[in-house]
């Protein structure tokens, strides 16, 4: 694509983006809205599980340690929650170097499995009220509704806006990193790591820096969430949700963002389209997701291969005017 | 081929979602269900479904109500806040006067607001936490009693039976605990002694050195608020020890493997608290209701909360019938003031102005030598 047409497009997006509020009911209105979240936290994840092909199944931690990290913050000191975004970034980046430190050599499904306990621990953690913060299995509740220039955000119309701002920086931000010398870095960490090594690429930094940016941006996905909620509680930061998370990148293609998008609007949309369903919603989710993994099993919009115009030798230049 | 294919599954499951989307017509009155139909509590889910159908089966039959037919629309909540709060999002899209559920108190929490905006009355069915009510708001009401309620009944079954030295074991989760220090101050407010208040580590094997120290306090009865693992092991122990004290628990005790694991001879004579269990329920409404339950779906109800549920349609729907209307400010009115002693299948039915039941859900159970739950008048 050229500039041109690439501007275009993300005019076109935007424009199409802004609609669904003026026609949608609430109800329609708060799925894109738990979309777009999950698109958030999809595209954190892909940092680590699309770019740098390190298989995390734990990324609920860092999206719980954000909820919690605004959630304690906003109940006993009542610090507006929107403000509290970068700590919440900072509080789970932390959180991700310290775990992540010691077991960032893991390769594959071994570092998979530490991940796995790494998202159970935070979990039990949580209910089990630890240091008497986070409210045992209750939760925390009465969490403020978040504002911005005095303004109180709580139709979700409202949120649409907060939420679907928030995603639409978050692709800018992480499509600038994926065509940046780090992203290319991460690349070839993924797709061969002993090269990348022999080639001068300190691939623990690099590999340390994807986990550590991925789980801060959980973080503050973690944040929108409990100013959404206005409550949260250990059970909505499950297996399960991590696994949803995977799922929608490897369905909509493992490092590509377009993919992980249209990832997110599939798993997240499609139980609520299949809500009709009633019992069988789950059943039929699940038999969709089937069929497709079965007729394309690199996700429906993998990531294209890099290209780069050649520039124009200057020998043949030379040879031409010769 | 293969586009082919997929095609015309996008087709007959758009077909299929268009169809069941018109199927309901408008000469009816729907109320609305919130249940976890998926996830790790569908089992209550599921049953709060079959009563609410049932119910609604069998008032039709009898020409519904107002003249209009009843439907139940059901929302899955997955037992999960967020999905709840979509849940609710969608119910309050369908013109529903009333919405039924539901189970889990922080799910239920991270709906109250939506309900409230959206002016439909909600009734909780197994949300039990304190301040959900404490909000006051006027369109949340709950079937099910409060967890405070349940130290009150422990003590004043403690009480009854003549015991004045009361030692208290926790295992400091936070139900747990928050039972036990309510028990302790109203024990202590009623000039009774506490001889013993601590804690034990759930999930070990051997509690014989806190049997020990609770022994040498020398207590009339001990008060355990955990759940049924750690009470099956301390009856059992405390029996191998020679110890002849009597033991009452608390409702997370309510569990038949309580007996396996304690033993039938170690067992019997345990008391607990627990709302009342489906066949022990008092009343003729509850007995027939349970007939016509067993019919339909071959055994009767497993948990006390999904009758709860049906409950809360029948109190939904005896609020219609005697406004005769649909109206949110007549209803919440009718409910708060005029809906006195309503015969409900968990007994008598009145709500306070805060929305909470009013009068005592809890029973006292009693464990007999065969290993029974027996309920205590």
């Amino acid at each position: 694509m050229t500039t041109g047409k690439r501007i275009a497009f993300c005019i076109a997006a935007l424009l199409v983006m802004a609609a669904p509020p003026l026609f949608l009911n609430a109800y329609w209105v708060d799925v894109l809205n738990s979309v777009g979240l999950y698109a958030i936290l999809g595209l954190s994840l892909n940092l680590i599980v699309g770019s740098a092909g390190l298989f995390n199944l734990g990324h609920a931690a860092f999206y719980a340690i954000g909820a919690y990290t605004a959630a304690i913050l906003n109940t006993t000191f009542h610090i507006p929650i929107l403000w509290l975004l970068p700590l919440c970034a900072v509080t789970a980046g932390l959180f991700a170097l310290v775990v992540a430190r010691p077991i960032i050599h893991l390769r594959g499904d071994y570092l998979c499995i530490v991940t796995i306990g790494v998202g159970e621990i935070v979990r039990i953690a949580l209910i089990n009220n630890v240091f008497g913060l986070t409210g045992g299995a209750n939760g925390i509740f009465g969490i403020s509704r978040p504002t911005l220039f005095g303004h109180a955000i709580r139709k979700p119309d409202e949120f649409y806006w907060l939420i679907w701002s928030f995603a639409a920086i978050t692709i800018f931000l992480f499509h600038r990193l994926e065509n940046s010398r780090f992203g290319r870095a991460l690349n070839y960490i993924r797709d061969d790591e002993v090269a990348a090594e022999g080639c001068g690429v300190n691939t623990a930094h690099y590999k340390l820096a994807a986990f550590i940016v991925g789980a801060a941006w959980a973080g503050m996905a973690g944040d929108i969430y409990a100013a959404k909620m206005t409550i949260i509680a250990p059970e909505s930061f499950s297996f399960w949700e991590s696994v949803l998370m995977f799922t929608l990148i490897i369905l909509g293609g493992s490092g590509s963002i377009p993919g992980v998008l249209l990832g997110a609007f599939l798993i997240i949309g499609l139980p609520e389209v299949f809500r009709e369903f009633a019992n069988a919603r789950m059943l039929i989710f699940g038999a969709a997701m089937v069929v497709m993994m079965i007729f394309r099993t690199q996700g429906i919009l993998p990531a294209r291969p890099r290209r780069y115009a050649t520039p124009p030798d200057p020998s043949c230049k030379a040879e031409a005017e010769a | 081929m293969r586009k082919l294919h997929l095609g015309k599954l996008w087709m007959t499951a758009a077909a299929l979602c268009l169809f069941s989307g018109t199927a309901l017509s408008a000469d009816t009155i729907k109320i609305g269900l919130m249940a976890p139909l998926t996830g790790s509590w569908a089992s209550e889910g599921q049953e709060m479904k079959q009563v609410l159908e049932l119910l609604a089966e069998n008032l039709n039959a009898k020409g519904g109500v107002l003249g209009k037919q009843v439907v139940v629309v059901t929302e899955d909540d997955g037992g999960d806040p967020r999905t709840a709060a979509l849940a609710a999002q969608r119910l309050a899209t369908q013109d529903v006067p009333f919405s039924i559920g539901t189970y889990g108190s922080s799910v239920t929490e991270a709906t109250q607001n939506i309900y409230n905006e959206a002016k439909i009355i909600q009734i909780a069915n197994g949300s039990t936490a304190i301040r959900l009510t404490e909000k006051k708001l006027d369109n949340f009401f709950r079937t099910c009693p409060r967890d405070d309620e349940q130290a009150k009944v422990a003590v004043q079954t403690i009480e009854k039976l003549g015991y004045k030295n009361v030692a208290i074991l926790h295992d400091n989760t936070t139900y747990a605990k928050g039972l036990a220090e309510e028990g302790k101050a109203l024990i202590e407010k009623d000039g009774d002694k506490v001889v013993f208040f601590d804690a034990l580590t759930p999930g070990e094997r051997d509690y014989t050195a806190i049997l020990t120290k609770l022994k040498e306090a020398k207590p009339d009865i001990v008060f355990f608020t955990g759940y049924y693992p750690e009470a099956g092991l301390l009856l059992r122990q405390k029996r191998e020890m020679g110890w002849n004290v009597p033991f009452i628990g608390g409702d997370a005790t309510n569990n038949p493997d309580l007996v396996k694991i304690a033993g039938q001879d170690a067992a019997e004579g345990f008391y607990f608290l627990s709302a009342p269990l489906p066949k022990d329920l008092p009343t003729e409404e509850a007995k027939a209701f349970l007939a016509s339950f067993e019919k339909k779906y071959g055994a009767a109800p497993n948990s006390i909360y999904s009758v709860l549920a049906g409950d809360g349609f029948r109190v939904a729907i005896a609020a219609i019938e005697a406004t005769k209307s649909t109206d949110f400010t007549k209803l919440a009115d009718y409910l708060h003031k005029d809906l006195k002693n309503f015969p409900g299948l968990t007994g008598v039915i009145s709500f306070d102005e805060k929305g909470d039941r009013v009068g005592e859900v809890y029973r006292v159970y009693k464990v007999n030598a065969e290993g029974a739950f027996i309920l205590q008048n």
